[in-house]
């Protein structure tokens, strides 16, 4: 017989290799978690839990939560509530310089609210921002610099797709993982409009010098924006302070968006069609990889690849923090090569347990643990800490998808512009790494609040 | 979507477009289920401020929602939704590319295949242990039906890319 941990390794670098050849990522982790259980336990037992394994994978509760909110995205972004947005941030920002730039990034942001997708945020956002910055006369660097950069606000500000999928990995409170992610994200709408601020001080040609709205236009704006606030406040802030859980949450959204997009009449009957398209594929990708990364880990934890791993790193005598960063360095480095959902689910339920038993295993407390927080703290700072640098692969080469959705909007602008524009953006998210790395309680402190 | 390149098997491009509008047509009707499931979680959000939650709500969502993502898969083979890793092989030849799809394909059609026997047996288990959801005594085969309908029609569109793969394959030894 051979040694199981062997299998899960040489079924590791199988993995690997068929996703480098093009095999769709869940199908990948299907065929070597399939084929490996097989090995494993043999044909029998494995055969005998496919009767139900799918179904039972399906039908979890916690999951329903995911279709709703890419449902409520999907209409969200027809829904013509990204020109309210905008039009609102640009009456309050519209007066500083380089403000629209900045309306840009808080509508990127206000519209992260209502969809889980950092690429939904970008296209959408940047069919709506993106001509009028240019009309503006601001550089094509820093429009589609914006609007790419823009884009990954999405995945922190709830309702995230990805961080949804990450406190199902970790068994985390979906709830107080959006709590939690709602500090980060504000910090991040901050850097990004210091950092428009200073990109247009040192480069004074890129942005066109600022003009202040009418009195009626400021009113009429903010007039306009209020529904997706009363939509946001009470899908998340209903959350927040527990009227419902995720799953009646989104439902709320879906209805509430769905009759804002009506009311407008922007959601006819051949949008809806191309809204539920969309959901189907959408729904139906995530679903296929959680099956897969299910088979994967059911195939991966029998051959204790993830417990060697934890304990190798355990008595590799390395302090945590080196650690942490050494995992953040190469989720940063696998997130340019692929998309962050994937990545997550293929890598968290490596890297987690590592950082697990670092800090001491499940049930450990502040005191004495190895990163100084209890192992539930930890799973809240590592999971905001790992999705926000898997969302930097969406603005760096080679893949840069936010880049890319950006550029084929702007067909004036080439690529390499975007990619420039979007490099102080990078510098931005880099230094929100390190304040939070460096302040955990920037992520604990409303989960804390709020939940007495 | 479809792309039949040779011209002699025009013959078959009305079955090929009837599986199109089939699956396209089984997706939405997943899609109105995940409506249903959005509804009954919205009264029943409704009716817990004001009076009591539906009853059952909890294992409705569970089922629809699993009924309703079986009915997407087929239209994210057809569709080619499911995510992979270009980035490795961005310049490899027409010829490798189209080879490598095969293989996905038919990773594809194998796992449609051996899930839809599973799932029968799965199916038949249900019906004759009688299991069934614990407060409405929902009988779990009820979602087993559509399940296996939306397997039947992943196994054949699994099978009509795959098919479309080695036609380009073909047509490109032709040349």
């Amino acid at each position: 017989m051979i040694d199981p941990l062997l299998i899960g390794f040489a079924g590791l670098g199988a993995l690997i290799s068929l996703i480098v050849l093009r095999m769709p990522i869940a199908y990948a982790m299907i065929l070597v978690g399939g084929v490996g259980v097989t090995l494993l336990n043999g044909a029998g037992i494995f055969m005998s839990q496919l009767k139900t394994l799918a179904y039972g994978q399906f039908s979890i509760y916690d999951l329903s939560v995911l279709p709703m909110f890419v449902l409520m995205g999907a209409l969200a972004t027809r829904a013509g509530l990204s020109h309210d947005l905008f039009r609102a941030a640009k009456a309050w920002l519209g007066h500083l310089r380089g403000g629209s730039a900045m309306a840009a990034i808080a509508a990127c942001a206000g519209f992260g609210a209502v969809c889980g997708s950092s690429l939904a945020t970008a296209s959408t956002m940047g069919k709506v921002a993106l001509p009028e910055l240019r009309k503006q006369k601001y550089s094509g660097a820093l429009a589609t610099g914006t609007l790419a950069a823009g884009g990954v606000l999405g995945i922190l500000i709830p309702p995230s797709v990805v961080l949804i999928i990450y406190s199902i990995i970790v068994e985390a409170n979906i709830v107080t993982m959006f709590m939690a992610a709602l500090l980060p994200g504000i910090l991040a709408i901050v850097l990004f409009i210091l950092t428009i601020s200073i990109y247009v001080r040192l480069f004074p040609n890129s942005a066109p010098h600022a003009s202040k709205v009418s009195r009626q236009e400021w009113m009429a704006a903010s007039v306009g924006v209020a529904p997706v606030m009363v939509i946001f406040g009470l899908v998340i802030g209903g959350m927040y302070v527990g009227w419902f859980n995720p799953t009646p949450a989104a439902a709320v959204g879906v209805v509430l968006v769905w009759i804002y997009g009506t009311i407008r009449k922007k959601l006819d009957r051949t949008q809806m069609r191309k809204a539920l398209e969309e959901t189907a594929k959408t729904t139906g990708m995530i679903y296929l990889i959680l099956l897969g990364a299910e088979m994967l880990k059911i195939f991966m934890s029998r051959a204790g690849v993830p417990q060697a791993m934890a304990e190798w790193m355990a008595t590799s005598g390395l302090p945590p923090l080196v650690v942490l960063s050494i995992l953040l360095l190469s989720l940063i480095v696998l997130g340019c090569l692929m998309d962050s959902l994937s990545m997550i689910l293929l890598a968290i339920p490596f890297f987690w347990p590592v950082l697990l038993e670092l800090n001491g295993g499940d049930n450990q407390l502040a005191l004495g643990s190895g990163f100084g927080m209890s192992s539930d703290d930890l799973k809240i700072w590592f999971g905001l800490l790992a999705l926000i640098v898997v969302e930097l692969g969406l603005i760096t080469p080679p893949v840069g998808l936010n880049v890319f959705v950006i550029s084929s909007i702007a067909d004036d602008v080439p690529m390499s512009e975007t990619f420039k524009g979007v490099l102080p953006f990078f510098l931005a998210e880099l230094l929100r790494v390190l304040i939070l790395l460096v302040f955990p309680i920037l992520v604990l402190w409303l989960p804390r609040v709020l939940s007495g | 979507m479809s792309t039949v390149k040779d011209g002699k098997l025009r013959g078959d491009h009305g079955a090929q477009k009837l599986l199109d509008v089939l699956i396209h047509g089984w997706a939405m009707f997943g899609g109105l289920m995940l409506i249903c499931v959005v509804l009954i979680n919205f009264f029943s959000a409704v009716g817990a401020a004001i009076w009591q939650p539906i009853p059952g709500d909890l294992e409705l969502t569970e089922m629809g929602v699993a009924v309703a993502v079986f009915a997407f898969l087929p239209y994210c083979q057809l569709t080619a939704a499911n995510v992979s890793a270009d980035i490795f092989t961005l310049h490899a030849s027409e010829k490798t590319v189209a080879v490598l799809r095969a293989l996905g394909n038919f990773v594809a059609l194998l796992f449609a295949v051996i899930l839809l026997w599973r799932m029968s047996y799965g199916a038949i288990n249900q019906y004759t242990y009688s299991y069934s959801t614990s407060i409405l005594r929902l009988p779990h085969w009820l979602a087993f039906l559509p399940i296996l309908v939306s397997l039947i029609l992943l196994t054949l569109s699994a099978l009509m890319t795959l098919r479309q793969n080695l036609q380009t394959l073909l047509a490109g030894q032709h040349k």
